[in-house]
Parts: structure tokens; sequence; C-alpha cells
């Protein structure tokens, strides 16, 4: 049998910070191997250290301008846990809702401006539902495109008016937040949210409201709601289920299958005094491992940090709290067979060893499906059962993210609710010379940690292991493949100048990484034919 | 709305548009999405504005962008506006290695574009001078299109001017406030780029003229030197220049003019202002005592004090305000 085997290298997939080239060998259509390589060095862990305590404040959320609220809260509890401080139930309450704000807004920014226009290529021009895709989805001009960019600047309305900006406010500090909201920001906040809930999750995302959206446990009970009304059908929802099952997105990304959700947003009274131990118990959105056919507790102690397929001198596997951050040439690290700037965070799962995991909004609700929650825990078998009845997919990673703005709206709505304006809002910490500290949240896209050392009142060593960490990162020194390498595995590719499909996956993990792919002739190593741009 | 119709028919030609990034963390971007009156969506719809490529928003991708940059640089498409966000990298050892995007130095790619384009447009902090990747001990050899911090010069060097004989439009800000960046924007789409005024900094004058503070609805307790004593509730009252470093009456912006997120701004919800506008943001290179704490001479008098006063006058004219502060000065006015 001749082979049509060749390599593609895709550039520009991701749509964020920074670039993730995408490498793949194609055979007979089929994407047999692939390589992610993020192309830029930021060193922002260079920076910090030396630097002020709190200075993670203020650098951190710069890492990521679409998440710097979650970097903001990983990092104000890392603080939190390395000072031993304490935290008012108001304070954790306004953390919360700022970090759910910024989540509520990347979902319909990032499936509008991000994903679905990717969903009008002209691959799927022959589908029936091609036409009204492209009216709602194409950029700039589609009618939801719009109204879906639009809205998103609505919720961060929200973390205005409890930060003062978003992007980027340090409003959330040790022992509490900087502000101390009145009654009128709360009745402004609740407003806001209704808007968002009126005017684009129930109308335009659901075609039903939030709560029966909610009442879906399983597979089957998501195709009976499809069935069940022509405005489910007809939702933006309804039209991407219906979309993505023809054109083939249930298909195919499937990853490695393993998750990892550090948890986020935290019960008020059971972390007012924060410790790195006491962490899971008082999580609302659990943290844990699943490793395919069993759930494990998280231990932030079993994290490592391999970087021998990246450009760091040296190789090998540590604990982000001996992280290594001494960068090389890309030009000397590629003939060491390095390849990537992204190092490969794992998990030394007991019994098993150091495993690649997926992170991401998947991953949170595949963990919100373990047995055993408590009253206060988000308990959500949903996709649990969607990954056991037909596997994990694009498709399902996206319905996951979607799946979350009617989760968080609710947890908003309560939070709100829950504010006592005549109660502290901060309890000024004791800032002590030494420390060490852990902080994470979850990310819209995942999960998101940093470790911080403090001593002779200065940081002594700083790491951040961001999601898109965990997704892009390489092939550990045991060749083992990150999830994003594994989820290009098996990827059917109509058209190798342009192969729209693998920027389908790489989009439905959202990487903080505008990425590129290169499409190449494997026997003559030439590059293969360009293209004419192709505008809808 | 109605002034949208008018301004379009006053556009006479598509204006291209290229947005590339480089050491960035999209917080631009993503301020710029916020945007209203224009929105994002308004901007291509009625100020003309053709978004040749934006590296979060394009469908494109991959060899499709490599053949849209060729088409630019051959002169085939002409470029407008460039927009750069983020530093240009150029470690290690000046190579641009560290930044890479199509097989090629980014930094070779914003340097050929800005030579193409009518106008260059650089959009907060990083671009403008470096920002936070620039800071000590700046391990990626950052730097800005026009100046490092605050030496003039940066990637493009000091006598670089635009096609159109303009030299960097700089809009700090970490991140730029999205007003700030449609409206010149639109105002260089609609043939206003002459009414653009640059200050000493590059930074268009009429956002950069005022200070944080104008607006600022604490200036009252400024005003009589009542000091935000601690944060949280403590920030019911008072100023927070005093002990919290905050630096709006030091930085040049309009954030209490022109309102983030429609709804308030950093000092009104009881953050400091860090100056993120200011080419030395981040201050004092965070050095250990320095974040939201007031730098201060002899235990009590801040080090830096209002543009144009020096630390004697002010501690005296301070003294004086607070002993005749009236009693409201006093009280709690951000109440529940």
């Amino acid at each position: 049998m001749t082979s049509n085997k060749m390599e593609l290298k895709v550039h520009s997939l991701g749509r964020v910070e920074g670039d993730l080239d995408v490498r793949v060998a194609v055979e007979d259509g089929v994407v047999v191997d692939a390589w992610t390589e993020a192309t830029m060095f930021r060193g922002f862990e260079l920076i910090l250290k030396g630097k002020d305590p709190q200075a993670g404040l203020i650098v951190t959320p710069r890492i990521c301008g679409i998440c710097g609220g979650s970097h903001l809260t990983k990092s104000v509890y890392a603080l939190d846990t390395a000072w031993s401080t304490e935290v008012p139930p108001n304070a954790t309450l306004i953390r919360n809702l700022a970090q759910a704000a910024e989540t509520i807004q990347s979902i319909p920014r990032w499936f509008y401006a991000l994903f679905a226009i990717g969903l009008t290529h002209q691959n799927y021009a022959s589908s029936k539902m091609y036409d009204e895709v492209v009216r709602r989805w194409a950029p700039f001009e589609g009618e939801h495109y719009e109204i879906g960019v639009v809205v998103s600047a609505k919720p961060v309305e929200i973390y205005a008016i409890f930060g003062g900006q978003w992007p980027h406010s340090s409003f959330m500090v040790p022992g509490g937040v900087v502000s101390a909201p009145t009654l009128s920001d709360i009745t402004r906040s609740i407003s806001i949210l209704e808007y968002y809930r009126e005017t684009w999750l129930e109308k335009i995302l659901l075609g039903c409201s939030v709560e029966r959206w909610l009442e879906n446990k399983t597979w089957s009970d998501v195709l009976e709601w499809l069935d069940e009304k022509p405005e489910h059908r007809d939702s933006d929802l309804g039209l991407f289920i219906r979309y993505s099952m023809e054109i083939g997105l249930d298909k195919y990304g499937a990853g490695p299958g393993r998750y990892l959700a550090m948890g986020n947003f935290f019960h008020p009274q059971k972390y007012r005094y924060p410790t790195i131990e006491g962490r899971n118990a008082a999580l609302i959105a659990r943290a844990g491992v699943y490793d395919g056919k069993d759930y494990h507790d998280f231990d932030q102690a079993r994290v490592r940090e391999d970087h021998t397929n990246s450009f760091y001198r040296g190789g090998g596997s540590f604990h982000p709290f001996e992280g290594v951050t001494d960068p090389i040439d890309p030009a000397d690290g590629k003939k060491e067979g390095k390849y990537t700037w992204a190092k490969a965070p794992r998990y030394d799962l007991p019994g098993v060893g150091e495993i690649p995991l997926e992170v991401g909004p998947l991953a949170r609700q595949v963990i919100a499906g373990r047995p055993g929650a408590e009253e206060w825990q988000d308990d959500d078998p949903l996709f649990l059962n969607i990954i056991k009845e037909i596997g994990p997919s694009v498709m399902v990673r996206v319905l996951a993210r979607l799946h979350e703005a009617a989760k968080y709206y609710l947890r908003m709505k309560e939070w709100l609710n829950q504010i006592d304006l005549n109660e502290k809002f901060y309890v000024k910490p004791q800032e002590l010379p030494e420390g060490r500290g852990f902080g994470a949240t979850e990310a819209a896209r995942g999960s998101l940690a940093d470790w911080i050392q403090i001593k002779d009142g200065k940081i002594e060593n700083y790491q951040v292991v961001t999601p898109t960490a965990w997704n892009i990162g390489p092939r550990d020194r045991h060749g083992q493949r990150g999830p994003i390498e594994t989820a290009m595995i098996g990827t059917p590719v109509k058209n190798p100048e342009d192969p729209v499909e693998l920027a389908h996956i790489a989009q439905s993990y959202d990487s903080c990484l505008v990425c590129t792919v290169h499409a190449y002739d494997v026997k003559t190593h030439k590059e293969l034919a360009k293209y004419e741009v192709i505008k809808i | 709305m109605w002034f949208s119709k008018l301004a379009h028919l006053e556009v006479e030609k598509v204006a291209n548009l290229l947005w590339i990034h480089g050491g960035a963390c999209n917080g631009n971007t993503q301020s710029f999405l916020n945007a209203e009156e224009p929105t994002v969506v308004d901007l291509v719809s009625d100020f003309g504005i053709n978004i040749l490529y934006h590296h979060s928003l394009a469908m494109e991708f991959g060899d499709q962008v490599r053949h849209l940059f060729d088409q630019i640089l051959s002169d085939e498409i002409p470029l407008d506006i460039l927009v750069v966000e983020g530093t240009v990298i150029q470690g290690p050892n000046g190579t641009g290695h560290y930044d890479m995007l199509m097989d090629r130095p980014k930094k070779e790619w914003i340097w050929n574009f800005a030579h193409k384009a009518q106008y260059v447009v650089a959009v907060g902090d990083c671009a403008c001078w470096g920002g936070i990747p620039a800071t000590k001990p700046n391990p990626t050899e950052s730097i800005g299109l026009q100046y490092l911090k605050g030496e003039r010069g940066g990637f493009l060097g000091s006598d670089f001017r635009s096609k159109a004989g303009l030299p960097v439009i700089n809009i700090p800000g970490c991140p730029a406030h999205p007003d700030w960046v449609t409206q010149i924007l639109v105002a260089v789409a609609t043939g206003r780029a002459e009414d653009v005024l640059l200050d000493e900094l590059q930074r268009p004058q009429t956002f950069f003229k005022t200070f944080t503070q104008t607006g600022c609805t604490r200036v009252q307790y400024f005003e009589w030197k009542e000091p935000v004593e601690e944060f949280g509730q403590g920030t019911r009252k008072g100023c927070l220049f005093y002990e919290q470093g905050c630096r709006g009456p030091m930085t040049h912006s309009p954030c209490n003019r022109i309102l983030w997120n429609r709804q308030s701004s950093k000092t009104r919800a009881g953050m400091p202002c860090i100056g993120c506008t200011e080419p030395q943001f981040p201050f004092f290179d965070l050095a250990p005592g320095t974040v939201f704490k007031t730098q201060k001479v002899l235990g009590s008098i801040p080090k830096e004090v209002p543009q144009g006063s020096d630390p004697l006058s002010y501690s005296v004219h301070a003294a004086m305000a607070r002993a005749v502060a009236p009693k409201w000065a006093k009280e709690d006015m951000f109440v529940p």
C-alpha cells in the first residue's frame, strides 16, 4: 500500500497572547502525530524575583488579558496562604463575583469572536444549516456575532463596579478587597446580570430558561431538550449541537480523556482563614482528577513541570516550588530536540506516575460529576454522562463551555444576595517577611495556579502554571504527548493546505496563543503551495 | 446613533488596518472589544475600517495569513493603519528568537509593516514603552515602538515617521481604555489625523492632558488631606494618595472623566492608581516596600507630590488644609 503521508505545520491556531505553531504528520488524510510549539518566551517569573511580595497582584494579571481577574484571584490566595490572613466572607463573595463575571463575559466573546467564525468556513457550505450559520456567526457581519460581542461587555461592568475597571485592576488584596460597595453598587450589579440573562443567555443561547437547561442530567436529556420545542433547536446552542453533529465536530478532538480541575469559588465561611491544606474542602466548584475511570483528590504537591522538551536549560521534572526558569536561545534548543517555550505540566498520580491532564470547562464539568459533593458544592453529572455516552470531542468541549454560562449566572445571583453591606470587606494582614503560599483557581480556559516563596520581605521564587501550559505543553521526558497534541491525532484533514479542522481543535481549547499551521509534504520536505485568502 | 450615520457619509475610502501583537497579554484587545460608540462592529460597518487581520479576531490562520502579509509588503494591498499591541521582543542577544511568527522573528515583521503604514499606533503600555515585560531584569529584551520606558528611541528609532509623516501615536495604559483606542482610529479613518495633537510623549492630548485625579470622587478628601486609613470598609471616606501610594495626582489619563466599563474607575472603587499610562510603570520596578504604599520622606511627607509642586511647599499647604478641614471630611461618605 502506498502511503500518502505528509507533515503539516500550522501557524496562528490560537488567538491570544503569543503564538502556537502546530506541526502534524498526516497519512491518508488523517493526522497520525502532532507537536505543539509555543513560540514566545515571556519571562514573568524572572521579573517577579526579588520584587515586593505583592508584585504578583500587578504583574501576573498581565500574563493574560482575557483572564486577568482569574490571575489576580489565584495571586491573592497565594499571598493569603503565605501570610496566614483572615478573609472576611464579604471579600470572598466579591472575589467570587468578579471572577465569575470575567468568565461569563468570556463565554460569548470566545464563542462568537474566536470560535464560531470558523464554522462559517466554505468546507461546510453543503450543509443545509450553512446559510443560517453564516447569517448568525460570520465575523463582524453575523447578527449574533454582533449581539454576542456587545453583550460580552456587560458582565465586566460588574467587575468594574467592585474593582474599578476590567481588564486589569488589582483590587483583590491579601486580607480581602480594596472596595466597600454601597447599596446601589449591588442593585446595579443585579440589573446588569439580569440584562445578560434576558438579552443573550436565555433569548439567544438557550432558547429557554436557565433552570430548564440545567434540568438536563444526561446526553439523552439534552437530545430530548433539543426536540422539546422549536425555540430550543433554533437557539444558538441548539443550532451548534445539530450543526456540529452534521459536520463531524463530535467525531474528533477527543484529547487524553483524563482531566484535572483545581476548583474555584470559595464558600465564604469555610475559607475565612485560607490555608493550602484546607483549600479543597472549602471549594464550591470542586477540585479533583479523573483518570478516565476513577476520581482522585487534587493535591498541589503532586504537580510537576517537565521542561525536557522546552527551551530552558537542562531537563527533568520539578514541583513548581522548585521550578526552573533558565531560558536558552530556541535556535540552540532545537539542536537538542527541544521544540517549544511551554513546559509540560504533569500530575504525579499515586500508583501511576506523571501523566498529562486536560484542563478547562470540560474538565471542570467532569469533576462536577464526582459522587460525594457537599451541600454547598457543585454536583452535576451531565458531562460525565456525555463523555461516557459519546466520548469527548470538539463539540463536547464547546458545549461544556457554553453550559457554564447558565451555571455561573445562578451563582452570581446568589452571591449578590449574600453580601452584607454592614460587615467588613478587609482585615489588614501582617506582612510576614517569610512564607510559602499556593493559590489556584479555574480561569475560563482552565486550572491556573501560583506558587510563591517570600524571603527577607521579597519574592524569592514565583511560579505560575497556566491552563494553556497544561493543554498545549509538549511531550515530557517519557515521550507522553501533551493534551492538544493527543487531541490532534485521528483528525481527518479534508484539505491539507487549509486544515480548518486543526483550528477548531485548538480553538475549542481556547489556547492562550495565536496558532499557526504549516503544511509540508513529508517526502520532499517542500512546503505545499500557498493559497488565496478566502473572504466569506 | 445619528452621528454614526452622518460620519458614514464622510468616509471616502476604506481604511485598511492591520493589528499585530508582540509580547502582549491581549488585554488591549479585550479592552477594545468593550468599546461602545462605536463598538468594534460599528468600526467596520459604519466607519469604513477594514480589518485586514487581527491576531485574535481574524478568521484566517496559517498560510492564509502569510499570503496576506506578503501582499502588504509587496504593496499589493495598501496599509493605512498599523496597530501594535505588546512589546517588540529582541531577545536573546538582539536576535528576536524569543518571539517568532511564521518562522521569522516577530520584530522583523513589525519593522517591515511599520515602514509600509500610513499611520502607526501603539496600543497599550507594552507597545508604547515596554511596559511590564521590560521591567528589570527585562528577560525578553522587550522594548516599545519608539520608547524604552521614558527614553525616546525604542525599536523604530527617534526619527521614525510613518508614510503620512507622523511619529508613532502612543495610546498607553495597561490596558488602554477602549474609547482611547476606537476614537483615535475613527479620527484617522475619517480624515482627522491632523486633529490628533500629540503631547511630548506622543500621546493624544485630548485624553492625556488631564490627570487621573481629575474627576475623582475622592478629590474633596485630597483637598482636605484626609487619608484612607485602610482598604475595604476604610475606603468609604478619604483619599488613597497619603497611605496607599495612589498616583492619581501625578498620572496623565482621563480615567475619571471617561469611566471604565461605563461604571467606575480604580480610584473611585478604592484601588490606588498605579500610574499605568506613564512610561515608568510599574513604578519603582516593584521594589520591596513599594506596592500600595506611599513612599515618604521624614516618615510622613509624600516623596512625590502633584506635578508643579515641591514637597516642602506641599507639606505646609497640607498641614494648613488638614487643620481647617470641615467636619464632614472625617466622616464616611460612600455609605451603604
